[in-house]
């Protein structure tokens, strides 16, 4: 479904030229579970955006659904993070003056025609699912770190997204509170929702069906 | 909820910064607004205050020189026809033109020549309010006349004739009270003697004559050809003619107050705009996360810059409505502080105030390009470094 080859990134960073991913190729299928394991500033977030279109390879190929994804234009890539792609950050996952339902809703607001009701009754269906419903019309800042985790799992399941990519989606949540946001991501799993999660807990990644281990850069090795 | 619900919530946010922001842009728009009307009325009542200062138009008979010379005998130029204007009908004619609301002063003459103590002097005949409502610089010794049978003798006159205040004095065979003596003008009207001019009429058997008529136009928003066709075409047999110097002079000080009122405008439109330009550049800064969960939703570089341009255009249609109408209650307060309204007063008008918001609107909407083009420039993948 999702294919990666070659691929490589580097950044500048005060004037030297610092290679982050090297030819690095891996293959996710439909309804795959895939981790991402490494140290820290192994390269594993810089290899979550590339696959989620956020950041845009130097050298190498990615397809999606057999599309090579770097011949697509700039609106061909909105258009794919609209619907099919959804990203779910470590911290920072609502704009703060947005209510959550807003929140829920922002891949509907992106023109002058209202978001209809059927967005509406899904948004609402999605924060129940995400056992939010009582705080739709709250701030942001009035919810802990894991309700904001999951507001943005709730966005991701009102646009129908096909891939789910997290990065480190437990990494600032006590245990308990991860624990339950590890549990919703098997959930979703199950029912058919691909997801490519970076994490630091070996014990979350065992819940992976697949799980890749990054060094420097490189992919070092796969288990299952 | 649409688009718009993320700038008009971000304001809400932050109201300080939002209302501070309105406020700096409200005050701005309303000096300019007040600026705007003061200039309009205050150009309005200086112009009318210089037409105090003498007409800008001669109203006279048509004439036809000619020149003449037979025999070998040259006679000089000789004036054919010499008629007089009709008083009551000519005054008529130039109130009814279609600019009439621009006249201000209609002042009438007829001037004659006689002998007084046997010496030679012209006799002008007026209307002493209108007269004096174009020579506000008259000041006599004594008064004004305000009797039929006084009159207002020019400095030089009065030195030739020996005329003193209070002096009598025979007029073409009628006694005249001298009620004042003119102090120097420096034109001519220190070597004439002014008179009523219904009884200067009377006295010469030519009644409802006059040899010509100054009028006094405003020339600010209409140009005085406009003022002189017109009169023209009710005149056709009158010869009508604009000073054009004392008109250029007068226009030239109107302008200068407009030209002053509109440079501060400017002055003060473009620190206003700066400030929003400004404020809307460090709001992209600190939103690079905002720009960044945006774009990673699939929103678009022009939607990033829609929504910056209408969080500035918000502000600048806001700061448009409160300050036509604190400018438009501001210019009543300063023309009544600085006693220039003279029954002149700004005019309230809808269409102006849509106007202003729209203006004023688009104005921050440009100050916010910039701001608004970087941020929609900030590149995915940096905007997420602060995530
Ligand atoms: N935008 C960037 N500019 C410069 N260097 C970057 C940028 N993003 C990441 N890096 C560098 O790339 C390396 C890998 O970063 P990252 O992918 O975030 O690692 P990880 O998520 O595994 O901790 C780090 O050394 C980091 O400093
Ligand atoms: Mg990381």
């Amino acid at each position: 479904m999702l294919c990666a080859k070659n691929i490589s990134k580097k950044f500048v960073s005060r004037g030297n030229v610092v290679p982050v991913l090297k030819e690095v190729s891996m293959d996710i299928a439909e309804g795959e579970f895939v981790s991402i394991v490494g140290r820290s500033g192994s390269g594993k977030t810089t290899l979550l955006n590339v696959l989620s279109t956020l950041v845009q390879a130097d050298g190498g190929k990615l397809y999606y659904q057999d599309e090579n994804l770097s011949t697509f234009s700039e609106s061909h890539l909105n258009r794919l993070r609209q619907s099919d792609f959804s990203v779910i950050f470590q911290f920072h996952h609502l704009l703060p003056y947005l209510t959550v339902l807003e929140n829920t809703l922002l891949p509907f607001m992106r023109s002058l025609s209202p978001v209809g009701k059927d967005a509406l009754r899904k948004a609402r269906q999605c924060l129940d699912r995400v056992g939010l419903a009582d705080k739709a019309d709250r701030l942001p800042g009035n919810l802990s770190g894991g309700e904001q985790q999951r507001v943005a799992i709730a966005r991701a399941l009102v646009k129908s997204s096909k891939v789910l990519f997290a990065d480190e989606p437990t990494g600032s949540l006590d245990r308990a509170t991860g624990e339950q946001i590890m549990g919703l991501l098997s959930e979703l799993h199950e029912e058919g929702l691909t997801v490519v999660m970076v994490t630091h807990e070996p014990a979350y990644a065992r819940l992976a069906e697949r799980v890749v281990e990054i060094e420097d850069g490189l992919m070092m090795k796969e288990s299952t | 909820m649409n688009i718009l619900t993320i700038p008009l919530r971000n304001m809400r946010r932050r109201p300080s910064k939002t209302m501070l922001l309105l406020l700096v842009f409200s005050l701005g728009v309303m000096s300019i607004v007040a600026l705007y009307q003061v200039s309009l009325v205050v150009g309005h009542s200086l112009e009318k205050k210089l037409t105090a200062f003498g007409a800008n138009m001669i109203i006279s008979p048509a004439t036809e020189k000619l020149s003449v010379s037979y025999g070998g005998f040259h006679m000089g130029d000789m004036l054919v026809d010499v008629e007089n204007l009709p008083e009551e009908e000519t005054v008529l004619a130039i109130r009814s033109i279609e600019l009439k609301d621009r006249i201000s002063a209609i002042a009438p003459k007829l001037v004659t020549m006689t002998k007084v103590n046997d010496i030679a002097v012209a006799l002008v005949g007026v209307h002493w309010r209108d007269e004096r409502g174009i020579k506000s610089y008259w000041a006599p010794r004594g008064e004004f006349p305000s009797a039929s049978d006084q009159v207002l003798v020019g400095s030089q006159a009065a030195a030739k004739l020996g005329l003193a205040v209070e002096d009598r004095v025979s007029i073409i065979g009628q006694d005249f009270t001298v009620s004042g003596i003119l102090h120097e003008t420096g034109g001519d009207d220190d070597t004439v003697i002014f008179l009523n001019l219904h009884t200067l009429q009377a006295l010469v058997g030519r009644s409802n004559a006059t040899s010509f008529i100054e009028v006094a136009a405003l020339c600010n928003g209409c140009p005085i050809e406009d003022i002189v066709a017109q009169i023209r075409g009710q005149l056709p047999n009158a010869e009508v003619k604009a000073l054009q110097n004392v008109v250029n002079q007068r226009m030239a000080s109107v302008r200068f107050v407009q030209k002053l009122a509109f440079s501060i405008s400017l002055v003060i439109l473009v620190t206003a705009t700066s400030m929003v330009g400004l404020s809307m550049l460090s709001a992209v800064n600190e939103r690079k996360k905002d720009i960044g969960i945006l774009r990673s939703l699939g929103y678009g570089k022009p939607q990033i810059f829609i929504i910056f341009c209408i969080e500035a255009g918000f502000i600048g249609v806001l700061s448009g409505l409160a300050g036509y109408l604190g400018g438009f209650g501001a210019s009543f307060k300063a023309l009544e502080f600085l006693s220039l309204s003279d029954g002149v007063s700004p005019v309230f008008s809808v269409a102006h105030l849509l106007l202003a918001c729209a203006a004023f609107g688009l104005i921050t909407v440009v100050a916010a390009v910039y701001p608004a083009w970087k941020g929609a420039g900030v590149d995915p993948s940096t905007a997420l470094v602060a995530l």
